[in-house]
């Protein structure tokens, strides 16, 4: 009795021993993982906050100067409060637009029956290589002066319209942009709607429900927990958006009407070496990208509609 | 237990957030890199394991020493100076060069970050103006005076107006590698077709405006392509007997009422349609893509250096005049194209000195880059490669020496924040431009936004 208690204990204590040591392996391997993330992103993230206290021009040693650069920021930088109208504008546009027009797709993809795969990769393609540098590119060859689209519009006799040099319309260029990179949002809501049960469409045609009547009956309820995630994953990218606008207008142009948030950050670092303003610049946006998700979220109590409904 | 679970989700949101901002970021930064910049494509040579191998003292020039040289510039610069390095490799075999170059984008940042990181080169390209002004108060360049008087390097046959446009707080801190000035570039056939004279040494700006408003009269053509008003406008103040910035560099040196008559004088043309529209300005930026290219302006605007690049692309001759006067030679000047800079911190600074030395003076090297970062500064050199040139440089290297004549010293002066300075200018244009402010309002608005800038630059 004795013997086999110390013999089990002994057992115990060897795999308390082995789980230790497989607790440090595990850690070996991720090892790089975490010098990586520590070293080049919490590093970089902490230093950038003590940065954003300080004039620093990336050449001299930084100054501390307190909340010097949020006060300027705040009431003394017209270029900084035109940054934030036109991104606030474009992600309400871009957003909502994106979002729209995937679940439009989704839908009717999922009506689809032959060749399934091959449409959804040929309309998952503009996300693979939307934001790269080629699209903006090619984009300033679709609207410009004497672009595809003002040639088309040439030979139905319509009047051209300047669509990158007037400031009315050039930022709207840059949310068809991101609407037409609709491709992730549109997967998941496919994911979405396939795990709807046929059956409640079923039993809702059987009761007479029309078409409208049982997308906004059931497919739309049934989808608010994806909805709220691709909302919430749009938003923050939209508030993020960087590369169209300095490809295809370069500084914002024009007249400041295409200069997002981090385009102006990104101008204020490395062309005006303003580090440390550049630093405060982007603590605050992700502190507003923070307070956007939290109110999505917390609004989300009103219009998200879980299955399981118990856990509420 | 309301508010416990508000924390948790303003917590997750938060660190949603974060990761999100993580993981996009890195990809936004992918992108940038794909800019202009051609980062990725740059095979940079930076081997930092080799380097502290083979470092001696300073003194002793025999034994293997490392040398790091930076650059920016387009491919045809790469290849040329690539191949200078191998030739002065191959004279000098204790010395081993590890060269790094990327485009004109990538390089301030690329700089910053290594000044920052205690990891400079030995030997960097610099630019005239609000650069050398940035790096020279932040002292990390090296004052090359001991070795332009020693003979280490040979400054003897050099312009000595340029030499000058080196020298910042009284220290010699770059070289200059070669000459450069504005010039109007122009159409001599599309002038004759619509019986304009070409301009000449002695034109005017009512000359430009005939000239302009009768082409587009007869030919329905746009008469002039865009100034560029940063650079443009700087010479007008000159040629008005006033500066872009006041002497101590505290404050602009021109009045409002030029800056107002200057944005007036374009508007003008806009309106008559001789001068295109903002949008057309903006979407006809690269060199290949300028309206005087593709033959639909007889006038184009620029810097000497790049008249070789606008006749390839046009491919056909196309002649070049001074800016506009009155007076024109005193708003014309030479400007240094580029540096050679010393890092103060380079151990081999004595061996850096020589590189540089055989850089501005070799004829051999020079002949392989034929005037690439402007016209020579040392006479011997413009000479021997005078008979090698083709028409363009020809006209180029006649170009330089005729400005050199009839034009005065630049103006070097430049306060912290000139390079934001530059970008306020060039949104007052756009804005008169779109009619949004008159000229007046803009030059008062300019005035305004500038003194913010360097009260700031200043702090």
């Amino acid at each position: 009795m004795s013997l086999e208690a110390s013999s089990s204990a002994a057992a115990a204590q060897g795999k308390r021993k082995k789980k230790e040591n497989d607790n440090l392996t595990g850690y070996l391997f991720i090892l790089p993982f975490l010098v990586g993330f520590f070293a080049l992103t919490v590093f970089p993230v902490v230093m950038s906050l003590y940065l954003s206290f300080t004039n620093y021009d990336m050449l001299g040693t930084p100054s501390w100067i307190g909340f010097a650069n949020y006060e300027r920021m705040l009431m003394d930088d017209p270029k900084f409060v035109q940054s934030v109208k036109v991104t606030l504008f474009y992600v309400f546009t871009a957003v909502p637009f994106r979002l729209v027009f995937a679940l439009a797709v989704a839908l009717l993809l999922a009506r689809l029956v032959v060749m399934k795969g091959m449409y959804r990769t040929l309309l998952y393609l503009p996300s693979v290589i939307g934001g790269s540098v080629a699209v903006s590119v090619m984009w300033r060859q679709l609207f410009g002066n004497e672009g595809a689209l003002n040639s088309i519009l040439a030979k139905l006799g319509l009047p051209t319209v300047s669509w990158l040099g007037d400031p009315a319309y050039a930022i709207w260029t840059l949310i068809l942009l991101y609407g037409w990179q609709f491709g992730s949002s549109m997967l998941i809501f496919l994911a979405g709607l396939k795990n709807i049960p046929a059956s409640y469409y079923e039993a809702a045609e059987v009761d007479g429900a029309g078409a409208w009547r049982r997308f906004v009956r059931i497919t739309i309820p049934l989808l608010t927990p994806i909805i709220l995630f691709n909302v919430v994953m749009q938003t923050i990218q939209g508030f993020m958006a960087f590369t169209p606008s300095y490809i295809i207008f370069e500084d914002g142009r024009p007249l400041n009407s295409t200069l997002v948030y981090v385009l102006y950050m990104f101008q204020r670092a490395f062309t005006f070496f303003d580090m440390g303003y550049a630093s405060a610049m982007a603590w605050l946006l992700l502190l507003v990208i923070g307070l956007f998700t939290a109110l999505i979220f917390k609004s989300s109590s009103y219009w998200v509609h879980y299955e399981s409904e118990g856990e509420r | 237990m309301r508010r416990r679970s508000t924390l948790i989700t303003l917590a997750a949101a938060l660190m949603l957030t974060f990761t999100m901002s993580a993981c996009s970021n890195g990809g936004g930064n992918a992108g940038t890199n794909n800019t202009p910049t051609n980062e990725g494509a740059t095979p940079a040579v930076t081997n930092s394991g080799k380097e502290g191998a083979g470092e001696g003292s300073a003194g002793d020039s025999e034994e293997d020493i490392t040398l790091r040289l930076m650059w920016w510039g387009s491919q045809t610069r790469h290849d040329l100076t690539n191949e200078v390095v191998k030739l002065y490799e191959s004279k000098n075999p204790h010395v081993n060069i590890e060269t790094e170059f990327t485009s004109f984008d990538g390089y301030w940042e690329k700089l910053a970050a290594m000044v920052a990181g205690n990891n400079m080169p030995d030997v960097l390209q610099m630019n005239f103006g609000e650069y050398m002004t940035q790096y020279a108060s932040k002292d990390v360049l090296l004052d090359m005076k001991p070795f332009t008087e020693n003979g280490t390097i040979d400054v003897s046959k050099a312009n000595e107006g340029i030499m000058a446009s080196g020298i910042a707080n009284g220290q010699l801190l770059g070289i200059p590698l070669g000459m450069n000035a504005l010039t109007v570039i122009y159409d001599e056939q599309m002038l004759q077709d619509a019986g304009v004279a070409a301009p000449d040494m002695n034109w005017t700006w009512d000359d430009w405006k005939k000239a302009a408003e009768t082409v587009y009269a007869k030919t329905g053509n746009y008469g002039t392509q865009g100034l560029e008003i940063t650079n443009i406008f700087e010479y007008y103040a000159r040629q008005h007997g006033q500066k872009m910035y006041s002497e101590d560099g505290k404050g602009l040196g021109f009045d409002d009422k030029l800056l107002a008559e200057y944005l007036a004088m374009t508007l003008e043309q806009q309106e008559k349609k001789t001068y295109p529209s903002m949008d057309v300005i903006m979407q006809h930026e690269a060199i290949e893509d300028q309206l005087i290219v593709h033959g639909k302006a007889p006038f184009d605007f620029r810097w000497s250096n790049q008249v070789v690049a606008l006749t390839k692309a046009a491919n056909r001759t196309l002649k070049l005049a001074p800016l506009p006067g009155p007076d024109s030679s005193k708003g014309m000047y030479l400007k240094p194209s580029l540096f050679f800079s010393i890092s103060k911190k380079s151990k081999h600074q004595e061996e850096a000195a020589k590189f540089i030395d055989y850089f501005i003076n070799d004829v051999e090297a020079n002949k392989i880059m034929m005037g690439e970062r402007g016209v020579p500064i040392t006479s011997t050199i413009r000479e021997t490669l005078a008979a090698d040139l083709d028409e363009t440089n020809k006209m180029i290297f006649d170009y330089i020496d005729r400005i050199g004549e009839n034009s005065s010293p630049i103006d070097s002066v430049y306060p912290a924040g000139a390079s934001e300075i530059s970008k306020a200018m060039e949104e007052i244009h756009e804005q008169v431009m779109y009619k949004q402010l008159t000229p007046e309002e803009a030059a008062a608005e300019f005035r305004k936004r500038a003194e913010e800038i360097i009260a700031r630059g200043a702090e």
